[in-house]
């Protein structure tokens, strides 16, 4: 390029190379941008639509107007109790997921001998087919013939009737789930990692004790990372479906009848009954409107709790 | 650049066409013979008999061809291919399903050809409440009745013997049964002494019926299929206390008690009754469980009553060939069973000459006791259907989680059934 800002080739060279690499540009990112737009705008402009309409993917939708909301929030006997239950879900799950993740990474930082095996067996489960494991837990949990209540009853302590139970079957949910908290774990893992030496070493000098060096050093330097778990967890939980449809179908009552399960129900199960695909989708859209509303709460206080070196100089 | 979108175009080209040659060539209008497809949720087993007996079909211009279908999970199959209109051309399919996919205008209306007795087929040679029941309010069939299902309470017989308690048989009680639970409760491992999903699940109000038609009393809907009103009397209301009672004591298990092992349980002695289908017997035949066991007619009050159901086979409005398929169709109810029921003897034919096969299958076993409750099941005067086939079942379902189940757990006073059957009624007539 010239001192003036032109290119060698003069201003036409410019334009004819210039255009010719924005096509080039365009041509190299078409798939991405067809693919988000066929796989999420479409579908996202769709539901949105059927959420309105009376449609059960064999004969054409008709407008109802907002009839499936108005259905959803006064006459379904289902909804609220689906809401309470993925409400319940996600307050037992993400701090209990967050605390175990956290414990096993600070576990598996330290120096030990065999601590790369006990970090492969932590986050083992985690690659394990999901179907399989939680089948597995199924029978782990049956109350008369179970692994669990088998050794509860060898230790004389009480027994329980788990998953069908109607106050311990979303406590047992959640016991599977975190049976897969090595997926955190190894996140913490590597901000536990990035943490600067140095810190540590000049909170020995000054005398700190190891609650002082957690509190004041590794949970404020974690605390981004934190953030980043507290949504990752909180959608994850909101959208549980495998769990409680393995586990319990929903049941007993609606006690584990999470929202992605009753969409799936209304959408596309039901054995040879015509689907409810509107309905469902306006089940779809209160749930969207669910996690981004969560989202943006957390990160709208997250300033609060999050530690930030980002200060202007 | 232009080498790039050639490729592309190329490639583009190439996905069409493939896609282009991928469709199903079911029922194929080319020249030769026409293929009709047939899709069971039958055990793999159960596929290998039909297969071989498929294998008997003799028509230079018919070819059968079993679909391979995944074990379990037949539902979502079943809606996808209903979605993507590729659904074989005879389908195993469900009263419910039969009733909602023909008032959607989605199979074959077999009505005229059965009425006329084409293919050997007589529509009084099929067990009455059947056909009754597969034919919608317009008097049109998308499908015809296969298999019957027969419902009644398997009883671990030695386990009452170490009770010293009566076997159940033929005319025993409500009352009985409760009071056979209680003893039952809590000894040999067995935490209940009655699981019975069919009293406690979402089809439970309709299994409550059998209480109150027995009594005397109204049945909890009037037509399952084109019900006008839910209605739970004096009668009714008596059934559900004493159940309620049952299952606040201990003796038998409450709503949401997990059912899906409960046969194998019952094999191992870890539960002394059940609700079940005669189905079971083709299981415990294979499997052969340690425990000596029966199977008898549900309980009564004052007269007989039982549940009635029954399986069968659809067809998609778009098979490309009627005739050859309805052939297929007669052969399946006709002959087929007579080569699959003495293997896997899972539920009498709905096309009665072709029981026989099934009971000789039955005695030729030693299960005596099951021939007796479905030849009673089968010829009982009073019977209840077992789940609404409209479109809004699932709704009702919802209402039943929502206020007869907490009902049955003593969560709720029993009073409050007539406001449960008052939501299914605003259902009814919301629905036109």
């Amino acid at each position: 390029m010239n001192r003036d800002g032109r290119s060698r080739g003069g201003r036409g060279g410019f334009s004819r190379n210039a255009g010719s690499d924005v096509k080039a540009a365009y041509l190299f990112i078409a798939p991405a941008i067809i693919g988000f737009t066929v796989f999420v705008v479409y579908p996202l402009v769709r539901s949105f639509y059927l959420s309105l309409t009376k449609y059960n993917g064999l004969t054409d939708p008709v407008f109802v107007g907002l009839g499936n909301f108005r259905r959803l929030f006064t006459v379904d006997p289902a909804f609220w109790p689906s809401l309470r239950a993925t409400g319940y879900l996600v307050v037992l799950y993400v701090p209990l997921s967050l605390a175990l993740g956290l414990a096993l990474a600070m576990f598996c930082n330290q120096r030990f001998a065999g601590v790369r095996i006990v970090r492969t067996l932590a986050y083992l489960p985690v690659v394990l087919p999901a179907v399989a494991t939680i089948t597995l837990w199924k029978f782990i949990l049956n109350p008369q013939v179970g692994l669990a209540n088998t050794i509860l009853d060898k230790l004389h302590l009480p027994t329980s009737l788990w998953l069908q139970s109607p106050s311990m079957s979303m406590p047992s949910i959640v016991i599977v789930m975190l049976w897969g908290v090595g997926g955190t774990m190894i996140i913490f893992l590597a901000a536990l990692q990035a943490v600067p030496t140095e810190l540590y070493e000049a909170a020995r000098v000054d005398g700190a004790g190891p609650y002082a060096v957690f509190f004041r050093i590794t949970l404020p330097m974690i605390s981004p990372i934190m953030l980043l778990q507290v949504i990752l967890q909180t959608t994850a939980a909101l959208q549980t479906f495998n769990q409680p449809k393995i586990l319990t179908g929903g049941g007993p009552g609606f006690s584990t009848n999470v929202l992605m399960l009753s969409i799936y129900n209304n959408g596309f199960s039901n054995l040879g009954r015509i689907p409810q695909l509107g309905y469902a989708s306006a089940q779809v859209w209160v749930l969207f409107i669910v996690i981004i509303a969560v989202i943006a709460l957390t990160a709208k206080f997250s300033s609060l709790w999050t530690y930030s070196d980002n200060t202007p100089d | 650049m232009n080498r790039i979108i050639g490729t592309t175009l190329a490639c583009a080209g190439l996905l069409t066409a493939t896609a282009a040659c991928s469709g199903s060539d079911s029922g194929g209008k080319s020249d030769g013979p026409v293929t009709v497809t047939v899709m069971t949720w039958e055990s793999p087993e159960t596929n290998t008999a039909i297969k071989k007996a498929l294998e008997g079909f003799k028509d230079d211009n018919v070819k059968v061809q079993l679909v391979d279908t995944p074990s379990g999970g037949y539902g979502d199959k079943l809606a996808s291919l209903t979605q993507a209109k590729k659904l074989p051309d005879l389908f195993w399919c469900g009263n419910d399903t039969e009733q909602q996919y023909t008032s959607q205008g989605l199979l074959v209306d077999w009505s005229k050809r059965v009425d006329s007795g084409d293919g050997g087929l007589k529509a009084d040679d099929f067990v009455g409440s059947a056909m009754k029941n597969w034919k919608t309010s317009e008097g049109q069939m998308g499908g015809l009745p296969s298999l019957m299902n027969t419902y009644g309470v398997w009883y671990n017989a030695d386990a009452f013997k170490a009770a010293g308690i009566a076997e159940p048989k033929s005319g025993w009680t409500w009352d009985d049964m409760y009071s056979a639970a209680g003893k039952l409760a809590g000894k040999n491992g067995a935490k209940y002494g009655l699981v019975a999903d069919q009293l406690t699940s979402a089809d439970a109000p309709f299994t409550m019926s059998m209480y109150s038609v027995s009594a005397g009393g109204a049945p909890f809907t009037d037509d399952v299929n084109h019900p006008t009103k839910a209605e739970i009397d004096g009668k009714y209301t008596e059934g559900v206390e004493k159940l309620a009672a049952a299952i606040k004591s201990g003796a038998v298990a409450p709503p949401g008690y997990d059912a899906s092992n409960v046969p194998a349980l019952f094999s191992g002695g870890k539960v002394p009754m059940m609700f079940g289908g005669q189905w079971l017997a083709a299981g415990f035949q294979t499997d052969k469980p340690k425990i000596k066991y029966g199977f008898a007619p549900f309980p009564q009050v004052t007269t007989p009553a039982t549940l009635y159901d029954s399986v069968g086979i659809c067809t998609p409005q778009y098979t490309a060939n009627e005739d050859a398929t309805y052939k297929v169709l007669a052969y399946l109810n006709t002959k087929v069973w007579d080569a699959v029921l003495p293997a896997s003897p899972v539920a009498p034919p709905a096309y009665t000459p072709a029981q026989e096969s099934y009971f000789n299958a039955l005695t030729k076993a030693g299960q005596a006791t099951v021939v007796d409750t479905v030849k009673a099941d089968l010829s009982a005067e009073k019977t209840v259907g077992v789940r609404f086939t409209t479109q809004w079942a699932s709704q009702v379902g919802d209402l039943t989680t929502a206020m007869y189940q907490p009902i049955l757990s003593g969560k709720k006073p029993v009073s409050d059934l007539q406001a449960y059957a008052g939501k299914i009624n605003d259902l009814i007539k919301s629905q036109g």
